[in-house]
C-alpha cells in the first residue's frame, strides 16, 4: 500500500491531551441541530414547535435541493426553532423524553450491500436524513446527491491538535466501518479511498484503496490526503466523510438504525481530566462539559482550535466537530514582552529559538500575541502548507478578487482548514484562512 | 511594573478619537506595546496564535546586529592606532571606537524616529518596528569618518525614498538602508566612492582598500598583489577577520557568519537567498579565473574564497539581500534571486572600472528585478499544475 510522508506542518504541542479511554455521556436534556453549520443550504422547516420526533425524523430539508433532508439526532419534542436575522434559521432544539424512538428500516447483510445499486444505496442513505453526513470538495459543502462523484474519500487518522484518536473508536467497530465502506462503493463510480497511519488497525478493510500517511498536522486533513493521492481537477467533484460517519452509515446498513452518537474529546488547557467521550450528535456543551473547567475566564470552542467556532455553555456541538477545546481567555500584558525570547511555561514559538523544547506541552491561550501589520514574508505560510501551492501569491489574488488567477493558482483544491496553521504561524497576524474562505465564496458563486 | 502599566492606561483616554491630544495616538501606541506586550486577542479560528510578531522579528535581527557594532567599534580604534603609528589595548580602542560612531548610531536613530513618528501621525498608521532595522543597518554600511549631516540626509532619503512614499513596511522596493547608503554613495562620492580607505585617521592619510589595488593594476595576479601590501594586512585570513579599514559594521566576516547562522537558524532570514548568492558568487568568479589569462584585467584572477571576504559581500548577503519584503517572495524566487545578487557583485566589481565594491548595486538591481523572478516561478507553477489537470 502506498505511503505518504508529510514533511511540512506543525504538530502543536498543546497540554490538555485527551485520555484514551471512551467515557459514555447520558445526561442529555436537550440536542439541537444548527443550520448554519451547512455552507450554501436553504433550510425549510418539516416540524412545528411542540410536534414530537423520532430518531431520525426529518427536521427541515434544503430549499435548493429537496432530497436532501436533516434528521433528529434525538427522540423527544420540538423545544424551540429560533430565528435570526432576516429569518435565517439558526437553531432547532429538542428535549428528551424518556424512551429512545428509532425509525426502524430494512437490514442488510455484507454481501446484500455489495449488490446493492447506487440509486438504492443512495435512497436508503437519504431516507434515513443523514445524506449531509457526505460534504464535497471543492468548496466544503453538501454534494447534489444526482452528481456521481469521481472518488470518495475517508481520512481514518486525525492530526488536528486534541482531536479523536480514531484508532480508539475503531476497536470495535470494524464490522460496521467494513459495511459503510461497502455502502460507499456503490455510491461512487470510481474508487473508495482510505487514508490511515502506519500500522492502524483498519489495514485489514477490504474493498477501498488503502493508504498510509505520516507527519506533522495536516496529514490528516482530507484536502492534502487529497492533493497527495488523486488531486482534484476542475469540473471534478470528490466526497469526503468522516470515518465515524462510515460506521454510522454501516450501522444504518445492518441495523436498519441510526446511531446519532459519536466519539469526541473533550480537552485542552483549561479542562480537568481531558478524554474520549461517547455524546449525542448536537450535545449540549454544558451537558458535556459538566463541571471539568478549572477557569472561568476560558473560551469554549465547538471544534479544534485551529478550525473551531466560538461556542458557549449554553450551545451546542456543531454537526461536524468532534472535539470541544477549552483554552484559558485571559491574556497578561508582559512588561518589555518583545524582549522575551520564551520560556517554558508561557510562551512558545515556532521559531526553535535556542530552546530544545522537548516534549513539554503549553497552555496556550487566546492572546494573538502581536499586533496587525502587513505582511512580511519570511516563509512562515510555505513551511507549515505540504501542497503544492504558493499561498502568498494566492492570497493576494484573492485579495484583488481575481478569480481567474485564483483557480490557475489551484484554489479549488483548498479549503480554508488546511490553511488555519499558516495564520497560526503568521508573524503579521494575518487571517489566512479567513482569506481562502473569501476566495472559495467567490469562486461558488462565479459557479 | 504595574504602576507604569496603570499610568498608561490612566492617560490613554487623552489620545483617543475626538481629543486633543489624538494626533500623538501613534506615539502613544507605539510607547504602550513596546513597553508592554499586546493583550489582543484572537477573534475567530485560529484560536491561538504563535508568539512571534513583527517586533519581535525586528528586535531579534537587530539583537544579532550588535556583535557586528562592539567589533566595528574596535576595528576603528584598531585603525585609529595603526595610521598614528601608536599602540592600544582593545579596551582602549573599543572606546576610541565608541567614541566615533556613537554620534553615527544616534544621528541615524533620531532622524529615522523622527520621520518613522511624522509619517505615521500624518499618515495615521501604527509606528512600524521596520524603522529600527533600517536604522540599525545604516551605520554599519558607512565609513567612520562619515560626515553627520550627510548620514541624516541620506538617513531622510532612505526612510523618505526608500520606504515610506510606498506606504511603510512591507510596501517598499528597494532596501531603504541600502537607499541611504547608494544616495550618499552618488552624492558624496569623494566621501564614500570606495577608492580609497575609510579610516578615522590624520589629515591626508590615505591608502587603497583591498577591492581597489587589483582594478587599478593591470595584468597581474590579484593575490600576488594583495599579498605585496605592506600597509595593510591583506591576506585572506585578516580579511576575514576584520582588520582592516572599511565600512563600520562590515569587515569581521566570522561574526557575520554566526549571526547568519543564528537568524537562518531562528528561520528570520531565509538560507536560500545565502545559498544563492554564495553559489553565485563562486560560480561567477571562477568563470573569471577561467578568462583572465587572456585578459589584463587583474580583477578576473580574484580567487572566489577571496571574492567572499573581500568588500561587503558578506554583509550585504546576510542583512541586506535576505531582507524579505524587497527580496524575491517564492522559495524558489529567493535562490535565483541569491544568485544573481552573487553574479552581479562579480560582475560589478570586476569589469566596472568606476565602482570597485558591487554588492550595494547587485542587490539594488535585484531588487528591481525580484517581481520579475516572482513572476516566471508563479507561471512555473501554474503551468504544472495545469498539466497535471489536463492529464
Amino acid at each position: 500500500m502506498p505511503h505518504i510522508n508529510i514533511k511540512k506542518g506543525h504538530n502543536l504541542r498543546i497540554s490538555g491531551t485527551p485520555d484514551k479511554n471512551i467515557v459514555e455521556i447520558n445526561n442529555f436534556e436537550t440536542v439541537a441541530i444548527l443550520p448554519t453549520d451547512f455552507k450554501g443550504v436553504k433550510p425549510k422547516l418539516i416540524i412545528k414547535e411542540g410536534e414530537e420526533v423520532k430518531i431520525g425524523s426529518p427536521l427541515f430539508f434544503d430549499k435548493m435541493n429537496p432530497d436532501i433532508k436533516w434528521g433528529s439526532p434525538a427522540s423527544g419534542t420540538v423545544k424551540s426553532i429560533e430565528y435570526g436575522r432576516r429569518r435565517i434559521i439558526q437553531k432547532i432544539e429538542i428535549s428528551l423524553n424518556d424512551n429512545q424512538d428509532q425509525i426502524e428500516k430494512q437490514k442488510y447483510n455484507n454481501s446484500d450491500i455489495i449488490s446493492l445499486g447506487r440509486q438504492e444505496a443512495l435512497n436508503i442513505i437519504l431516507g434515513a436524513n443523514i445524506f449531509p453526513m457526505f460534504r464535497q470538495r471543492p468548496f466544503n459543502t453538501i454534494p447534489d446527491p444526482s452528481i456521481i462523484p469521481r472518488d470518495i474519500f475517508v481520512s481514518a487518522i486525525n492530526t488536528a491538535p486534541l482531536s479523536v484518536d480514531l484508532e480508539v473508536v475503531m476497536e470495535n467497530e470494524n464490522q460496521s466501518f467494513q459495511a459503510g465502506i461497502d455502502a460507499l462503493n456503490t455510491i461512487t463510480s470510481g474508487k473508495v479511498y482510505l487514508t490511515t497511519k502506519p500500522k492502524s488497525i483498519l489495514s485489514s478493510i477490504q474493498n477501498v484503496e488503502l493508504n498510509t500517511i505520516s507527519g506533522p498536522h495536516p496529514a490528516g486533513n482530507i484536502g492534502i490526503q487529497i492533493h497527495h493521492i488523486a488531486h482534484l481537477k476542475p469540473g471534478q467533484s470528490v466526497w469526503t466523510i468522516n470515518a465515524q460517519d462510515v460506521i454510522a452509515i454501516g450501522k444504518l446498513f445492518l441495523n436498519g438504525i441510526y446511531d446519532p452518537t459519536r466519539v469526541i474529546t473533550l480537552a485542552g488547557p483549561c479542562v480537568r481530566d481531558p478524554g474520549h467521550f461517547r455524546v449525542m450528535t448536537g450535545a449540549k456543551i454544558s451537558s458535556i462539559i459538566g463541571d471539568r473547567l478549572t477557569q472561568d475566564k476560558s473560551r469554549i470552542i465547538s471544534g479544534d482550535i485551529l478550525t473551531g467556532r466560538t461556542s458557549s455553555a449554553d450551545d451546542y456541538l456543531s454537526f461536524y466537530d468532534y472535539t470541544v477545546s477549552v483554552i484559558s481567555d485571559q491574556v497578561r500584558r508582559e512588561f518589555v514582552g518583545m524582549l522575551n525570547p520564551g520560556s517554558s511555561k508561557n510562551r512558545y514559538s515556532l521559531t526553535p529559538v535556542f530552546f530544545s523544547f522537548g516534549k513539554i506541552l503549553f497552555p496556550f491561550n487566546t492572546a494573538q500575541n502581536g499586533s496587525h501589520r502587513a505582511i512580511v514574508p519570511i516563509s512562515a505560510w510555505e513551511r507549515v502548507l505540504p501542497m503544492d501551492i504558493l499561498p502568498n501569491e494566492l492570497y493576494r489574488s484573492i485579495l484583488a478578487e481575481d478569480i481567474d488567477e485564483m483557480e490557475k493558482l489551484g484554489l479549488i483544491e483548498c479549503d480554508d482548514e488546511d490553511f488555519a496553521l499558516c495564520s497560526f504561524s503568521c508573524p503579521s497576524k494575518t487571517d489566512v484562512s479567513g482569506v481562502i474562505r473569501r476566495g472559495l465564496e467567490m469562486l461558488r458563486a462565479e459557479g | 511594573m504595574n504602576w507604569l502599566l496603570e499610568f498608561l492606561l490612566k492617560i490613554k483616554p487623552n489620545f483617543e478619537e475626538g481629543e486633543k491630544l489624538h494626533w500623538l495616538y501613534p506615539v502613544y501606541e507605539a510607547t504602550e506595546t513596546i513597553l508592554f506586550s499586546t493583550d489582543e486577542r484572537t477573534s475567530t479560528a485560529p484560536h491561538i496564535r504563535d508568539s512571534i510578531d513583527i517586533k519581535r522579528v525586528m528586535i531579534l535581527v537587530v539583537v544579532s546586529l550588535i556583535p557586528c557594532y562592539v567589533f566595528g567599534a574596535m576595528n576603528v580604534g584598531y585603525q585609529n592606532a595603526q595610521a598614528l603609528g601608536i599602540e592600544r589595548t582593545w579596551i582602549e580602542n573599543l572606546f576610541y571606537g565608541a567614541k566615533v560612531i556613537l554620534p553615527i548610531i544616534a544621528i541615524t536613530f533620531i532622524t529615522g524616529g523622527l520621520w518613522e513618528i511624522l509619517f505615521s501621525i500624518v499618515r495615521k498608521h501604527e509606528v512600524s518596528e521596520g524603522f529600527l532595522v533600517t536604522c540599525a543597518l545604516i551605520p554599519l554600511t558607512m565609513p567612520p569618518s562619515i560626515p553627520l549631516w550627510q548620514l541624516s540626509i541620506a538617513t531622510t532619503f532612505g526612510i523618505v525614498i526608500g520606504k515610506e512614499i510606498f506606504g511603510g513596511v512591507g510596501m517598499n522596493i528597494f532596501n531603504p538602508a541600502l537607499v541611504a547608503r547608494a544616495f550618499i554613495f552618488f552624492s558624496y562620492p569623494s566621501k564614500i566612492s570606495g577608492d580609497t580607505v575609510w579610516l578615522v585617521g590624520p589629515d591626508g592619510y590615505s591608502g587603497a582598500t583591498a577591492l581597489s589595488i587589483p582594478a587599478s593594476i593591470n595584468s597581474a595576479d590579484a593575490v600576488v598583489l594583495l599579498d605585496g601590501v605592506t600597509q595593510f594586512d591583506y591576506s585572506w585570513l585578516n580579511l576575514a577577520y576584520g582588520w582592516i579599514p572599511g565600512s563600520v559594521g562590515e569587515t569581521n566576516k566570522f561574526i557575520i557568519l554566526i549571526a547568519a547562522l543564528a537568524l537562518m537558524l531562528m528561520r528570520l532570514i531565509s538560507w536560500r537567498v545565502i545559498l544563492g548568492g554564495v553559489s553565485g558568487l563562486f560560480a561567477m568568479s571562477y568563470i573569471g579565473m577561467l578568462i583572465s589569462p587572456y585578459s589584463d584585467n587583474s580583477m578576473l584572477s580574484i580567487p572566489p574564497h577571496y571574492h567572499l571576504v573581500m568588500g561587503s559581500f558578506a554583509f550585504g548577503l546576510t542583512f541586506m539581500a535576505t531582507e524579505p519584503v524587497t527580496g524575491s517572495h517564492t522559495d524558489t524566487g529567493r535562490l535565483i534571486y541569491g544568485f544573481f545578487i552573487g553574479v552581479l557583485t562579480v560582475i560589478i566589481r570586476s569589469i566596472n572600472p568606476a565602482y570597485p565594491e558591487g554588492v550595494m548595486l547587485a542587490i539594488l538591481l535585484m531588487n528591481a528585478f525580484a517581481s520579475l523572478i516572482d513572476y516566471f516561478v508563479i507561471k512555473v507553477n501554474i503551468n504544472r499544475r495545469l498539466r497535471r489537470y489536463a492529464q
